[in-house]
């Protein structure tokens, strides 16, 4: 029993990573209807910047902990400035090739891999220092690091934080009304390709902060970024468009994905994300959140 | 107020607007007639600084305004109310109005123009919650026509407001933009409903293919053999 709590506890503190990215890999698909495909990338570049700026720079951790955001975000930023806008052409064309917007996004994914690969830095295996060292925390019979506390609490805020910004703000609501009629937005005089930069950068910035707080638990790699299998499948889960449901699909994720650990085999979890994606693509494809596909049409 | 001089629009290949002039005078309302696929929306969307405009030019209050951006004409007061059902369907009836004040988000006077729209549209005010995809399509409309009035334009232009909308609304629609020209609104009107388009305006000009066919007095439009025959199906 208290192997399954164990369990279950550490579930929801990966799963609170892997909904950090998938909120970064929907809020760009709604604001630009791209799938991000270097959203795993950008948590990669997240943990090296944390690194870099840690160890190279001497930084305090706090001052990490701001800095990466900003720089993740000027990443995704300059990516849709620099690359999707010219792809793109004018804004509003009426259509635009999606196709070749995802291509361009692997290609990001690709660019920045290849990036950090040749950073001699890189070579050896790393592993970011936690937030937070100390002691494990009991509660009960369940063992948690602190950084695993650290990653719940700063997601939760993280969580908090866009509620507020795209349900009590202006520019939140704007974001929201370019997303769902970027014609109609362009109307009312919201310049919608800076809005489109800036939900990259936004959404870049949330992967960058989950690259953060998902190093310490791993060893470092380039290719670490294929964390973004499990957030391909959190946002399945939560019928790819509602951000409560990539909470909740990350954190059920997390924690099916220990279940199985323990009731059919270790061995079992990496093919978990890809079976829950095919059961909730068969059965229910809106996802559990997902608004009607009817309704979503109007 | 608006001079719009020679523009000629296309889209890729495709002509859509050759040699198109028309004046709107300050506290005037023009219509815009024409059939489907003459180039009215077209023409709209030119002024309005999203179809760029390959000859010509636009003048608003006298100031060059072709191939501005659409956040600064909107903020300068040229705002459009389009054609469908152009809503944020996912937000409330509120935060859509709201968001019709975009460019004037750091002037005071937006909660008064919330509630002149309100007085405007008591159906909204009732609605003002509910989120504005479950509106019908007449409160849709409306909805749109309180949004362009957040922004507090100085010229305002309708493209086919009364669209698969029943005569009662029609008649609402129409009551509307007279009562807001009584309040010296600036107004184009494009519109397929020629009959009740050329009762509430002053001048009207003709669209065919693209280009302006004719113009002049409503009054004299409404009797002419052509457009008789043409658009009032007489
Ligand atoms: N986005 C577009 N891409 C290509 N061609 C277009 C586009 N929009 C309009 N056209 C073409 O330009 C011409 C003028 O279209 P426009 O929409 O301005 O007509 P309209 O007078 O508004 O018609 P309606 O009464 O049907 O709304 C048409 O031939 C149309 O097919
Ligand atoms: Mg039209």
């Amino acid at each position: 029993m208290s192997l399954v709590l164990q369990g279950v506890a550490s579930g929801v503190v990966t799963g609170c990573v892997y909904a950090l990215v998938a909120l970064s890999l929907v809020i760009v698909y709604k604001a630009t209807d791209v799938v991000n495909f270097a959203g795993g990338e950008l948590v990669m570049i997240g943990a090296y910047l944390g690194l870099l700026l840690l160890l190279w720079f001497q930084l305090p951790y706090i001052a990490m902990f701001a800095l990466v955001p900003v720089a993740v975000f000027a990443v995704g930023a300059l990516f849709d400035r620099i690359t999707l806008r010219k792809v793109g052409g004018r804004a509003l064309a009426k259509h635009v090739d999606l196709v070749s917007f995802v291509v361009a996004t692997i290609g990001l994914s690709y660019l920045l891999k290849g990036a950090v690969r040749v950073v001699p830095f890189t070579e050896e295996v790393r592993r970011l220092p936690p937030l937070f060292s100390g002691p494990p925390v009991f509660i009960g019979d369940v063992v948690l690091q602190r950084q695993d506390l650290a990653i719940i609490a700063v997601t939760t805020m993280i969580m908090l934080a866009l509620w507020l910004f795209f349900e009590r703000t202006l520019l939140g609501k704007a974001l929201r009304a370019t997303s769902q009629n970027a014609r109609a937005a362009a109307l009312v005089g919201v310049p919608v390709s800076a809005m489109r930069m800036a939900v990259w950068g936004l959404a870049s910035a949330i992967a960058g902060i989950a690259g953060v707080l998902l190093a310490p638990k791993l060893l470092m790699t380039p290719d670490m970024g294929a964390v973004v299998m499990l957030a391909f499948a959190a946002a399945i889960i939560g019928g790819f468009s509602s951000l409560p449901g990539c909470v909740v699909g990350g954190i059920a994720l997390g924690v099916i994905q220990n279940l199985v650990g323990i009731f059919i085999s270790p061995q079992a979890i990496a093919v978990t994300p890809f079976f829950v994606i095919m059961l909730v693509l068969l059965f229910r494809p809106e996802g559990l959140f997902g608004e009607s596909l009817a309704l979503k049409k109007v | 107020m608006l001079e719009v001089r020679g523009i000629h629009a296309a889209y890729g290949a495709v002509r859509a607007l050759e040699d198109v002039s028309l004046s709107v005078g300050a506290g005037e309302i023009v219509c815009l007639l024409g059939a489907n696929g003459a180039g009215k929306t077209t023409t709209l969307n030119c002024i309005s600084g999203i179809v760029p405009v390959t000859q010509g030019r636009i003048l608003f209050e006298g100031e060059e305004v072709t191939s501005e951006r659409v956040d600064w004409l909107v903020a300068r007061g040229i705002v459009q109310v389009p054609e469908g059902r152009e809503i944020f369907p996912g937000l409330s009836t509120q935060d859509n109005l709201e968001l019709g004040a975009w460019t004037r988000r750091r002037h005071n006077g937006r909660a008064a123009g919330l509630e002149r729209v309100y007085e405007l549209f008591p159906r909204l005010k009732e609605r003002a919650a509910q989120r504005a995809g479950t509106l019908s399509g007449g409160e849709q409309q409306m909805l749109m026509i309180g949004r362009a009035l957040m922004a507090q334009p100085r010229l305002l232009m309708f493209d086919e407001p009364s669209l698969g909308l029943s005569p009662i609304l029609v008649q609402q629609v129409f009551r509307i933009i007279r009562r807001l020209h009584e309040e010296g609104m600036t107004i184009l009107l494009v519109e397929q409903n020629a009959r009740m388009a050329l009762e509430v305006s002053a001048r009207g000009y003709i669209l065919e293919n693209g280009e302006v066919k004719l113009h002049g007095e409503a009054g004299s439009l409404a009797t002419d053999p052509q457009v008789r025959e043409a658009y009032l199906g007489a």
